[in-house]
């Protein structure tokens, strides 16, 4: 088991995930189907907004949790000397990353018209500080830490329509909004999903170098739990796109509170992911 | 299924292997059996480190953290003045930043007979 500041790193990490993951995942919604979600518009930009405020929170916290770890104890937190050390190195530049992005998403909220794309700048900002510390970016290749941007991304897209999917389909007026939502997305995940897929592998395959390294260690045994859970996310996706969706299309509103369902185990899945994402990315050593 | 995620988040904590440890090796060695406190303990790591707390705890006293405020820059070789207890069992415990942003903790022990 990890000490405190360990299993605290993990649950800042965590939240960061969620709320850049998630903040940037509403801004390309709302880039990318803007008339189908119009209804719930104020309201995904709100979330967006929340989320975003969330994690520069999780940013500074994880920042000076790392302080913390340096001296083992809670002074580490608001130690200057430990937070200048740390301002120093790549966690500096990341926090900037952060904070910068998810300030820049907040500000597009506020902006008509144009302001999602600066607010996607934004989110991409952030994003891409993930590939900017790490152990995909101590590969020290580019092309793989465009490919973590580009699996972000991917993971993004896919959280982000998940709230308002499940929004819209509660919405016995907007079903037909709903069920095109859901078949346009659809669409779109039968690509982005085996990219996605396929970006994570290859960089699991590249950290681990070793098929045995995913059974034999600690690292390995984390990322197969993630992959058994992106199965099991998989196969909830397929049941919504190719059941529900097409039912709701023929105006089956059961079929609508059944994807409202699926969604909310899907999302609460998808958090377990995360979470073994965090414990990957925080205390977790590569076996090498 | 609030059940299966607390059981799976359970287990990835569960998980072992944690920490960055890269100390290459120590003086004295971790696990040595010595007949004198060794004036200074060193240090000497495989990548670039600063040390950022380094406590030595013996069976019958309390911990005491040892003095840094001469290493104040990123390196791979630390040589730390020790105050000697006499016999018995001394564990040193250290806490580290990588030059990348990781943070490391490590310990050996080493006995005085």
């Amino acid at each position: 088991m990890p000490d405190i500041w360990g299993i605290a790193a993990i649950f800042a990490k965590l939240t960061l995930y969620f709320g850049v993951v998630g903040s940037t995942g509403l801004v390309i919604i709302l880039a990318t189907f803007p008339n189908l979600v119009l209804p719930l518009c104020r309201r995904i930009k709100a979330k967006a907004v929340v989320l975003a405020g969330l994690s520069i929170f999780a940013a500074m916290f994880g920042f000076m949790l790392r302080g913390a770890a340096l001296t083992g104890g809670a002074d580490g937190m608001t130690d200057p000397e430990m937070l200048g050390l740390l301002w120093q190195t790549p966690v500096g530049d990341v926090l900037v990353y952060r904070i910068a992005g998810m300030a820049i998403l907040i500000a597009g909220m506020f902006i008509p018209r144009f302001g999602r794309w600066v607010s996607l700048a934004g989110g991409t900002i952030a994003l891409w500080s993930f590939a900017k510390i790490g152990h995909v970016p101590d590969l020290q290749q580019t092309g793989v830490r465009l490919l973590l941007l580009l699996h972000l991304l991917g993971i993004a897209f896919w959280i982000g329509i998940l709230g308002p999917l499940r929004n819209l389909s509660r919405l016995p007026e907007h079903l037909d909004d709903a069920a095109l939502l859901g078949h346009r997305f659809g669409q779109a995940a039968a690509v982005i999903v085996p990219v996605l897929i396929l970006a994570g592998l290859l960089m699991a395959w590249l950290l681990l170098g070793d098929l045995r390294a995913l059974l034999s260690t600690g690292y390995g045994q984390t990322l197969l739990i993630k992959l058994v859970l992106v199965g099991a996310i998989l196969i909830l996706a397929a049941a919504n796109k190719l059941r529900f969706v097409p039912a709701m299309q023929a105006g089956d509103s059961k079929a609508a509170q059944h994807l409202a369902r699926s969604i909310k185990i899907e999302t609460a899945v998808i958090l377990v992911v995360l979470a073994a994402t965090a414990t990957l990315t925080s205390v977790l050593t590569l076996p090498n | 299924m609030k059940k299966l995620a607390t059981f799976a988040l359970m287990t990835v904590l569960a998980t072992s292997a944690f920490a960055h440890s890269p100390v290459d090796h120590t003086t004295p060695e971790n696990g040595a059996t010595i007949t004198e406190v060794p004036p200074e303990i060193s240090f000497n790591f495989a990548n670039d480190i600063r040390l950022t707390r380094v406590d030595m705890l013996h069976q019958d006293h309390p911990s005491v953290r040892l003095d840094l405020r001469d290493q104040t820059s990123f390196g791979r070789v630390f040589t730390l003045p020790l105050e000697g207890m006499g016999k018995g069992t001394y564990r040193i415990e250290w806490r580290g930043l990588g030059s990348d942003g990781h943070a490391m903790q490590g310990e050996f022990s080493f006995t005085v007979e």
